[in-house]
């Protein structure tokens, strides 16, 4: 899946007095199969930035191409439908739904699907076992370590089988050990021929070798874009 | 189809996993519908027996005013009512009430003639028998063969065989009564000859009752003519009155159970915005939430409404409603005590919904409906 922003800005609060330019006129391509990272200091920009390219958010003006259309001023039911087939999110605090087991977690995306019950055991024990969490399936989220709510937030992204993977300061919580886990497991959805936009400012992530392109953001702007 | 069932499913989980919370609005809920319910149940089943004790009762009575006071009413009114046309027929009635000090029960005690209560493999009653209600029965203890003991005016106490016990259609009708002859109730409480405690007139065309109730008032001044309907409208007004007391006792309760609900409803807490921010940013569309919502709210509201409603039929039909009484049975305790028979019509419990599953399922969808609109970035940023 190509994504192209055309002089995409962000604005919250619009003519408030707490008005913020998230995002000022960002121009940006992002290609099949790329590992790219948004790097910048808290308040840069990089997570709304990688939500309007997830479709999570609607730009304040500009252009959001999903394989060539123009996204950004679809009614929300086209948003939703392209953020259920083509997008999945890990977020920074994971953003699991407690009191549900692992397995429920993860099958959450499917839900509105509308695929057969028998499809969605067979696609959650299939991304279970690709993350090695099928031994926590019945347990609670709650009850998991850190590291083990990451592969379950990891396996709810991939359970739809996306075609791009984003990730918002997806190590911020995790130690060395398990941020070098993830590291693995992003290459293992590199390898499956995936697009993965990480938003971070952890060294360990950026400086990686799967990564294909450093975009580093302040204030709301691209800097420079790097190798 | 299997979509929407998926959803439902999430929807049920979602009431437990906040199962404290839930528990404690379910308990609030059902609370104020129990005693919404009890309230119409009561108000209702009593104004159902005043009707069907009304039905029984003539078109017109006429009783005798005397210094503003009633009076015994002279038999020989009949012939001047019967002359009026359209009467069929008007006759002397001999009743009253009696205290009874054992038992702390008022009855009513009513003269019959003959054959106006045929008992069974009998033709009329003894002078010294008695057919009583089954509150009397209840309250008495007495049963068939036995004797109630009445004390007259002059202090000399009269037993009375116990002839049969009713049980007829409707209860307050028949509950407190004591049935003699006509003979022996006129001795019981010395009612002079040629006198009687009212008139009872039947007339041909129920649509002329207003008209023959006037003439009436014409021929004889110092009447009173009170037609059936004047009753019916007392009772009513009467019972509307108590019910609507009784419910103003309780808008306090309601609102607080509104401020409640909306509380829960509109304060969407961190959490739950959250929730529905993730759900969004994972492909669940704004109606995929709202119908998440839309099952919890029935579902909790429905299980309040159908544990309110049946607790409060419980309360008044099977419990004689022991909380709500004293309050709108009002300054004319019934005792002997009322059994109500069990009377719900659609209407009430139409009412009792729209009192309060709308108001809950509106307060519920409403704010959900508004954190699904927004976009799931914000949702999950606020």
């Amino acid at each position: 899946m190509a994504i192209v922003l055309e002089d995409v800005t962000k604005i919250y609060n619009p003519g408030q007095p707490n008005e913020v330019h998230a995002v000022k006129g960002v121009s940006l391509r992002i290609g099949k199969n790329e590992v790219v990272i948004l790097k910048g200091p808290s308040g840069s920009g990089k997570t709304s930035l990688l939500s309007i390219i997830g479709c999570m958010s609607r730009p304040t003006s500009g252009r959001v191409l999903v394989n060539g259309r123009d996204v950004a001023k679809l009614p929300e039911r086209f948003l939703t439908e392209i953020r259920r087939q083509r997008c999945g999110f890990i977020f920074q605090q994971f953003n699991l739904l407690r009191g549900i087991t692992v397995k429920e977690n993860i099958m959450l995306p499917l839900y509105p699907a509308g695929v057969s019950l028998g499809e969605i055991k067979r696609r959650t024990e299939e991304v279970m076992d690709l993350l090695q969490i099928s031994h926590r399936a019945n347990f609670r989220v709650e009850q998991l370590s850190g590291g083990e709510q990451q592969r379950v937030a990891i396996a709810r992204a991939l359970v739809n089988d996306p075609e791009i993977v984003l990730a918002d300061e997806p190590t911020a919580h995790l130690d060395t050990h398990l941020s070098e886990e993830f590291l693995r497991m992003i290459s293992e959805i590199k390898g499956a021929g995936k697009t993965v936009v990480i938003a971070t400012h952890d060294p360990l992530v950026y400086e990686s070798s799967l990564v294909d392109r450093v975009i580093h953001m302040r204030d709301g702007i691209i800097l420079e874009e790097g190798q | 189809m299997r979509r929407h069932l998926f959803i439902l499913e999430f929807a049920l989980s979602g009431l437990c996993r906040r199962r404290y919370k839930n528990l404690a609005l379910l308990v609030a809920y059902s609370l104020l519908i129990f005693i919404i319910s009890s309230i119409l149940f009561l108000t209702h089943a009593l104004k159902r027996e005043a009707e069907l004790l009304l039905q029984s009762s003539p078109e017109i009575t006429v009783q005798r005013l005397m210094a503003g006071r009633h009076a015994l009413v002279p038999v020989d009114w009949v012939d001047t009512i019967v002359s009026i046309p359209g009467v069929i027929d008007a006759s002397p009635r001999y009743w009253g009430y009696y205290y009874d000090p054992f038992t702390g029960a008022n009855f009513t005690v009513l003269g019959v003639r003959s054959s106006e209560f045929p008992l069974k493999g009998r033709e009329d009653l003894d002078p010294e028998d008695c057919l009583i209600g089954s509150g009397v029965s209840e309250t008495g203890l007495l049963r068939t063969g036995d004797s109630l003991v009445m004390v007259d005016p002059e202090g000399i106490a009269r037993p009375f065989r116990v002839a049969g016990v009713f049980s007829t259609s409707s209860s307050i009708l028949t509950n407190d009564l004591v049935v003699l002859k006509e003979e022996t109730i006129k001795r019981f409480f010395q009612i002079p000859e040629g006198y009687a405690v009212d008139l009872v007139v039947r007339v041909a065309n129920p649509s002329e009752i207003d008209t023959i109730a006037k003439k009436i008032k014409e021929k004889i001044p110092s009447s009173r003519p009170i037609t059936r309907t004047e009753i019916l409208r007392t009772y009513e007004s009467l019972f509307d009155w108590r019910s609507g007391m009784v419910l103003s006792m309780f808008i306090g309760a309601l609102l607080a159970f509104f401020i409640f609900a909306w509380d829960k409803a509109t304060g969407l807490s961190a959490e739950e915005r959250r929730e529905i921010g993730v759900l969004k940013a994972i492909g669940w569309d704004s109606s995929d939430i709202m119908e998440m919502k839309f099952w919890e709210g029935l579902v909790l509201s429905s299980l309040a409404y159908l544990t309110g409603t049946i607790t409060g039929f419980v309360h008044v039909f099977m419990l004689g409603a022991p909380l709500l009484e004293s309050a709108l049975k009002g300054w004319s305790v019934l005792f002997p005590s009322l059994k109500l028979r069990p009377v719900i019509e659609v209407y009430q419990l139409m009412v009792l919904l729209f009192l309060t599953v709308v108001p809950y399922m509106a307060a519920t969808i409403a704010p959900s409906w508004k954190a699904a609109m927004t976009d799931p970035e914000e949702v999950i940023r606020s």
